[in-house]
């Protein structure tokens, strides 16, 4: 665990140097992701002006949802960055490399690199979330910290699926880009879109369990039911994807190499 | 001009579109999921009022499927790569060639909104087919001719719009131009009413965003499909968009002047 941690430090290190020696483009794409932040938040704050209520939210709850959702989306952004290059590892044969060393392969392919342009945003989202937090219950604080957790577990799962896709398909860049794109449908709850997609975005692509639970759960508006099916959606997501890893290494082809 | 050379070109693009399918079909998942999340956010937006702003419940939902389309027509652009070749070094091989290479891009950018055109269709008629939304139908031939019209202007403008920012990477190369491709890209979601109509802000913020020419690759078409311009209006903003092709495209040409006195040509 501690060699992974010193690994991941110096590959977090030289991602930075990086982000600073280019740092003219580093400071447009926290600009832009500022701005696009900026403009979301302006959305919901000019719906509130017009409407008090949308369904059976408060502009404050959905203001909670939107900036928990930006919080578990920098984890990802921030700690699996490395998922972006993995095609090009696939499709050169490079991932031979990363498969003779003495670290899991999955590691490095994750982790490559960290992505830190997201810091102005994650800061903000603390700041905001850390005043609210100090106000709640014990209770309803662990029942957050235990869902975001199961969250984090989903994340992570969607991101080895994703790893082990690209393995077998060659496919990554777009398939991360879905994931993201479905991710973006929980800046709002998932409760409001219809089914069969509430089902599928709940129980298959689970996103509903890895954003919207922790935010009920942090407004203390959670269905009870969740304390079962979270757990055991998660962590069974979770192991599938590691399954899905393995087998997808069975199947590379060490093309290019 | 030799037109049947750009012909080929435009060709060529459009079966490089259908060379790495799996690519071509994720794409495609992708937009159409972008489609229904923005679909389903509007819809739960204006379900229990009566509508946003001055729009109705009907009317916000046409918004967002014809943003879509519009996407379609006018933000497909594949001349966003010019800026990759700039960085890369690869412009020396387009340099080279017998051909213009705006003429180029124009080229492949036209055949790129093709194909984006006809699977967009498809797949919003899909999506019209299954969720049967309530949506505004503009019935006058006017309208929907002058609708065409804002279309064809608006995609002459981004594009070269769209070129403008790819030239930036002459001078600034980092990322492969991609930071201010990004910080623009971001700026035209919000500011062209792609995310949502502008004339949602208060009044002093929409009288600023409504002179900028990014008003007219999206929001502008749409007031005309919602009829919400009078007749006049719309010739008055036809001159504005024109006004404003004249002025990118002269600063197009000076930029490239200029760009290619500081082209390095590196990584060749």
């Amino acid at each position: 665990m501690k060699k992974y941690f010193r690994i991941w430090l110096k590959t977090t290190s030289l991602s930075i140097q990086a982000y600073l020696a280019q740092r003219g483009g580093a400071l447009m794409f926290v600009l832009g992701k500022i701005i696009r932040f900026g403009f979301f938040l302006s959305l919901l704050f000019l719906v509130g002006d017009k409407v008090s209520k949308i369904s059976d939210y408060t502009i404050d709850q959905l203001i909670v949802f939107f900036l928990l959702f930006n919080l578990f989306d920098i984890f990802g952004q921030t700690f699996f960055r490395g998922i972006y290059w993995f095609r090009e590892l696939i499709i050169s044969g490079g991932f031979d490399f990363s498969l003779i060393k003495p670290i899991s392969p999955l590691f490095q392919a994750m982790t490559r690199k960290t992505d830190i342009l997201d810091l102005p945003i994650f800061i903000i989202i603390i700041l905001y979330l850390g005043n609210r937090a100090s106000s709640l219950p014990f209770s309803t604080t662990v029942s957050f910290v235990f869902f975001s957790i199961l969250g984090l577990f989903i994340i992570t799962a969607i991101h080895i699926s994703v790893a082990a896709f690209g393995i077998i398909t060659t496919e990554v860049d777009h398939t991360v880009m879905i994931y993201r794109d479905i991710s973006s449908m929980s800046r709002v709850p998932v409760d409001i879109y219809a089914e069969p997609v509430r089902s599928l975005i709940t129980f298959i692509v689970p996103i509903g369990i890895a954003y919207t639970v922790p935010a009920k759960a942090f407004l203390g508006i959670l269905d009870p039911k969740f304390y079962i099916l979270a757990p055991f959606i998660s962590l069974a997501f979770f192991f599938l994807s590691l399954k899905f890893w393995h087998f997808a290494l069975t199947k590379y082809s060490s093309a290019s190499s | 001009m030799n037109f049947p050379k750009y012909i080929h070109i435009a060709k060529i693009s459009w079966q490089n579109g259908f060379v790495y399918r799996m690519n071509f079909v994720m794409w495609r998942i992708r937009n159409v999921i972008q489609l229904i999340t923005i679909y389903f956010l509007w819809a739960f937006v204006s379900s229990d009022a009566s509508g946003i702003g001055t729009y109705s419940h009907s009317q916000i939902l046409t918004y967002v499927l014809g943003t879509s389309i519009i996407r379609s027509v006018v933000l497909s652009s594949r001349s966003i790569d010019a800026q990759g070749e700039i960085a890369s070094g690869d412009l020396n091989n387009h340099l080279l060639k017998p051909f213009n290479y705006f003429g180029y891009w124009i080229a492949r950018d036209f055949s790129d909104k093709l194909l984006n055109i006809l699977f967009s269709v498809i797949e919003i008629s899909l999506i019209i087919f299954i969720l049967k939304p309530s949506i505004y139908f503009q019935t006058s031939q006017a309208y929907l001719v002058f609708f065409l019209v804002s279309l064809l202007l608006a995609a002459c403008l981004y594009f070269i719009f769209s070129f403008i920012i790819s030239m930036t990477t002459f001078w600034f190369y980092e990322h492969n131009g991609w930071g201010q491709r990004f910080l623009i890209l971001t700026l035209i979601e919000s500011l062209a009413g792609g995310l949502f109509p502008i004339d949602l802000f208060p009044d002093i913020i929409v009288d600023i965003i409504s002179k900028l020419p990014t008003a007219y690759f999206i929001y502008f078409p749409m007031q005309i499909y919602l009829g919400k311009i009078a007749a006049h209006e719309i010739f008055i903003n036809f001159g504005i968009i024109i006004f404003w092709i004249i002025i990118l495209y002269l600063f197009a040409q000076y930029l490239w002047g200029k760009g290619l006195k500081v082209y390095g040509a590196f990584g060749r």
